[in-house]
């Protein structure tokens, strides 16, 4: 039986419309067919076919990452404003290597062992602690593995960039949220102003 | 598939992925509280010592926060913790002068190989079946206290010992724990074991020990066999040394002669290959000694004892004539002239045997002769010459108990099992040893066998209860070098990270065992930790010493060799000079020539993954079994590269496929040990095949060493239908190919 153009071909015009759309894409044209452009500016230029999926793909082009959902409701305003603890009290290795480091539970204990406020986020602290867990902290940062971005963060320290110039003023926080964007053009900028290298392989490698 | 297959699959895949991408997967696993303090993305570099043979390397070990999947009181979850990443060579350790073997490259795997034994198992179903329940520590450790409680008093020399050789206070403290017990001591099992030669040794020149080659200074060397920058001996000691002879010194590049009738990885690096037959090294060794004498570049009472050794040494060794030899050793007497001269007159030359000439019944004779060679031209305790490694005080003395063969024939002609509990430590003889021995039968007459192996092998697959060792990343390490420096060294090192399953280091749990035994033994120390601080207490004072030698990773320091220790013993009768082989030449024309592999040594480290894709050196092979046939013996029987070959001795048959190699003589067959697992983890299993199962049993008749290199074998071709294991090669293989520059 002779089958119609479109069924033989149904194939090639399938990869044919995802082609049109990848290029669409790619130039940034979805902004203008969709008047989307707030969450687009995000990232806008960059679109990189470096990701494991499509679907990853999309939603990194329009800046969507889920935010992170914390278990417990750790208050830094409190810590940082009226206890007066330093950020490098709990994330101690960012003065001296790659990471900040997020506390595991032992750092809490150091000073909840014993309750100092009624809370039933103290209470969660100790259920966790009780059980022999750390708790399970979400990241907040973070750059797809795909990007190959590596970022270390003592000669940021050392050179006295301010932890708020990426991480926002977490002293109005309670869980920390992405109150900055950490796109390749806020780093670049600031690389550039303050006559830091600003090859490619500084970042990616 | 079709296309619109295609499309759905893809379609599918695409949705999981973005499913993926929404969730949080290293959140579904609970987290553990972490154990230790931890800076993360800060790498520490800890001393280790390489366990994975008995050279005794020093290593630094890169060690990183990280995540592992571990179970902690039943539950699966993920620990953050130091994790080792990195094994390199410890740059001050007077062993591996900070370089390390592929072999101890890939050591990393033994920690976090998936297959690894994770906590106490108890045998379930029939011996060898590999069914195994797991069961708590408590349990365990309760089990193998009432078997050994149960061995009544006046039976107490039924406990028995099996294991790898152990140096240092491993080796101190099943000694002290067999003594204690009232049992025999270990019976030691090692495919590839130097006995001859610590014998020849002892009795050349009164060291019972295996020789250190000085090849930084030397001019002249001559090997037999030894593959002394692969597998053998010290290999990366003396792989150091060696760069330093050829290299390391501006216009004096020695000259290196390597005898053998297969071309090694060492002997592929040599300026010289000699093609020797199987057998008759020490014949020309012998030869090359007479021809000097007769030219009287040395006179034969400059050999002392080690000449006296050998017959009609003083006479000039008369019958050992180039001449007279020729047809013997497959040499033109002309050729073994030059090489004489040029040995005696390019001082300080330096000979070397090991391997295969050792394994034949005259091994003893052939050391021997090659100990009287280099006794011949002064080269015993010289620059450029043979050293004896000083060995501080705290060294075990080699675990001398009945050897295997014996103690397996004694259980199989006995009514009663001389051994009613066996402790079983990292040996493998189901695997290792030849069929003749009915080693595994023999264990299946044992009633009651406790393994502390890491893995489930041929022989812990029999035992009746495994309690899990450490791997020597996580467990107190410690060594006393046998060879490979001038230096007197005992290797120390801490352990680099903590355990990652439910398991406990083997001297822990013997020392927790004889503490818990009715009536208890009284091993003076606590723990391991305590036994090996105890052993370095003895040595010369330093200030601050234990912490400095955590930290460096041992003890050394510059000593003069040791005086030779002549033990007299009733006058042997000199060792028989000429080879016997197994089975008849005009039945089994070929010689069988096993050797170690480079990337497994005997097999035991072939569960590693890394090694099986480690192509070798010279055949580059990989993955594989294969046997190696000289091109022209090939074509005679009609057999072209990759080729199902069988190889047929008086003991078994082997179907490997061919590989056809300029490097070997023409009646020779030779095979890598190491492949032909059939029960070692998911890697090994079921993969190539094992020469040492087509061994004969013979020995060599003094030291009672298995003559592993005296098998002959007989080959052919199989029709195409009859396929083993592919042959993988990573490139051509030994081939000659023309290639044209333009």
């Amino acid at each position: 039986m002779r089958r119609s153009f479109v069924g033989t071909h149904k194939w090639k015009l399938g990869l044919l419309a995802a082609a049109a759309l990848s290029v669409i894409l790619w130039s940034g044209g979805w902004d203008a067919l969709t008047g989307q452009s707030s969450k687009a500016d995000r990232s806008k230029d960059i679109f990189s076919p470096a990701h494991s999926s499509v679907a990853q793909a999309v939603s990194h082009f329009f800046g969507y990452q889920p935010e992170a959902k914390q278990p417990i409701a750790f208050p830094h305003n409190l810590h940082i404003g009226e206890v007066e603890l330093d950020c490098v009290d709990c994330h101690i290795s960012v003065e001296r290597g790659p990471v900040a480091s997020i506390p595991d539970i032992r750092t809490c204990w150091n000073c909840h062992a014993t309750p100092l406020t009624n809370s039933s986020e103290i209470d969660k602290l100790k259920t966790y602690y009780d059980k022999g867990q750390d708790i399970p902290w979400q990241r907040v940062y973070g750059w797809l593995e795909e990007s190959h971005v590596r970022f270390n963060h003592a000669p940021h320290i050392r050179e006295g960039v301010d932890c708020s110039t990426c991480h926002g003023d977490v002293r109005q926080m309670t869980v920390a949220t992405r109150a900055v964007d950490h796109t390749m053009e806020f780093c670049v900028t600031c690389h550039r102003e303050k006559k830091a290298p600003d090859d490619c392989l500084t970042c990616h490698y | 598939m079709d296309r619109r297959d295609f499309i759905k699959t893809t379609a599918a895949a695409g949705a999981t992925a973005t499913l993926a991408g929404c969730g949080n997967p290293e959140n579904q696993l609970i987290r553990f509280i972490p154990e230790e303090p931890l800076f993360p993305g800060i790498a520490t570099w800890k001393p280790g010592i390489c366990s994975l043979c008995s050279a005794g390397c020093g290593l630094l070990v890169r060690v990183m926060d990280g995540e592992a999947e571990v179970i902690r009181n039943g539950q699966a979850g993920i620990l953050k913790m130091g994790l080792a990443k990195k094994l390199e060579g410890n740059p001050d350790h007077p062993i591996s002068h900070g370089k390390l073997c592929a072999r101890g490259q890939a050591g990393i795997q033994v920690t976090y190989h998936p297959d690894r034994i994770r906590q106490p198992l108890r045998r379930t179903g029939p011996r060898g079946s590999g069914q195994f329940q797991e069961i708590s520590w408590d349990e365990a450790m309760s089990e193998a206290l009432s078997r050994l409680n149960g061995i009544a008093s006046a039976d107490r020399k039924t406990l028995g010992v099996l294991t790898r050789p152990l140096s240092g206070q491993r080796g101190v403290l099943v000694s002290e724990f067999l003594e204690k017990f009232g049992a025999p001591p270990a019976t030691v099992f090692e495919i590839f074991g130097d006995e001859v030669l610590r014998e020849a040794n002892r009795r050349s020149f009164g060291y019972a020990q295996l020789p250190t080659f000085d090849l930084a200074r030397s001019r002249y060397v001559l090997s037999f066999g030894a593959d002394f920058l692969g597998t053998w001996n010290s290999p990366v000691a003396h792989s150091v040394a060696y760069g330093e002879m050829r290299q390391g010194r501006p216009g004096l590049r020695a000259k290196f002669v390597q005898a053998e009738p297969r071309m090694s990885q060492t002997g592929a690096n040599a300026d010289e290959w000699v093609p020797v037959k199987p057998g008759t090294e020490g014949v020309l060794a012998l030869s090359l000694a007479h021809v000097i004498l007769k030219a009287k570049l040395r006179t034969s009472s400059a050999a002392g004892r080690a000449g006296e050794l050998i017959d009609g040494w003083t006479t000039g060794l008369q019958s050992y004539a180039p001449e007279a030899v020729a047809t013997r050793t497959g040499l033109a007497s002309a050729r073994i002239e030059r090489l004489a001269l040029e040995f005696a007159e390019h001082g300080p030359a330096l000979a070397i045997i090991g391997g295969a000439p050792l394994a034949h019944t005259n091994g003893l004779f052939q050391a021997l002769a090659v100990n009287a060679l280099n006794a011949l031209v002064g080269n015993v305790g010289k620059a450029g010459g043979l050293l004896f490694t000083p060995r501080p005080d705290i060294a075990a003395a080699r675990l001398a108990g009945r050897n295997l063969r014996d103690l397996a024939a004694e259980i199989l002609s006995s009514s009663r099992a001389p051994v009613q509990v066996l402790l079983l430590n990292d040996a493998n003889p189901v695997f290792g040893s030849p069929p003749a021995w009915r080693v595994a039968e023999a264990l299946g007459k044992i009633p009651y066998i406790i393994s502390f192996g890491s893995f489930l092998d041929e022989t812990s697959a029999l035992a009746d209860l495994i309690l899990p060792d450490h791997s020597f990343l996580e467990s107190w390490v410690d060594d006393v070098p046998e060879s490979g420096t001038s230096m007197s060294v005992a290797s120390i090192a801490p352990p680099v990270m903590r355990p990652l399953h439910q398991t406990r280091s083997m001297p822990d749990v013997l020392i927790e065992i004889g503490q818990q035994l009715q009536p208890p033994l009284s091993l003076p120390w606590k723990n391991y930790e305590e036994m090996v601080k105890a052993a370095v207490d003895v040595l010369p004072e330093e200030p601050g010493s234990w912490e400095r030698i955590q930290v460096q990773g041992g003890w050394w320091g510059g000593a003069p060799m040791p005086q030779p220790n002549w033990v007299q013993t009733a006058r042997r009768e000199t060792p028989a000079t000429e080879a016997q082989f197994d089975g008849r030449s005009e039945d089994y024309p070929f010689h069988f020539f096993p050797y170690a592999s480079q990337a497994f040594l005997d097999g035991s480290l072939a569960h590693l993954p890394w090694l099986q894709e480690l192509p070798d050196a010279v055949a580059t092979a990989m993955w594989s079994s294969w046997a190696e046939i000289n091109p022209r013996t090939a074509q005679n029987l009609g057999i072209v590269q990759g080729d199902t070959i069988e190889i047929k001795s008086l003991h078994g048959t082997l179907q490997v496929p061919a590989l056809l190699s300029p490097g070997i003589a023409p009646d020779v067959v030779a095979m890598p040990v190491g492949q032909g697992h059939q029960n070692y983890t998911r890697y090994a299993s079921g993969r190539g095949a094992n020469p040492l199962s087509i061994l004969s049993g013979v020995t060599e008749p003094e030291t009672g060493a298995l003559a592993w290199a005296a098998t002959r074998v007989r080959i052919g071709k199989l029709e195409k239908s009859a396929q083993a294991s592919p042959l993988i090669l990573f490139s051509g293989g030994m081939q000659e190919h023309e290639e044209t520059h333009r």
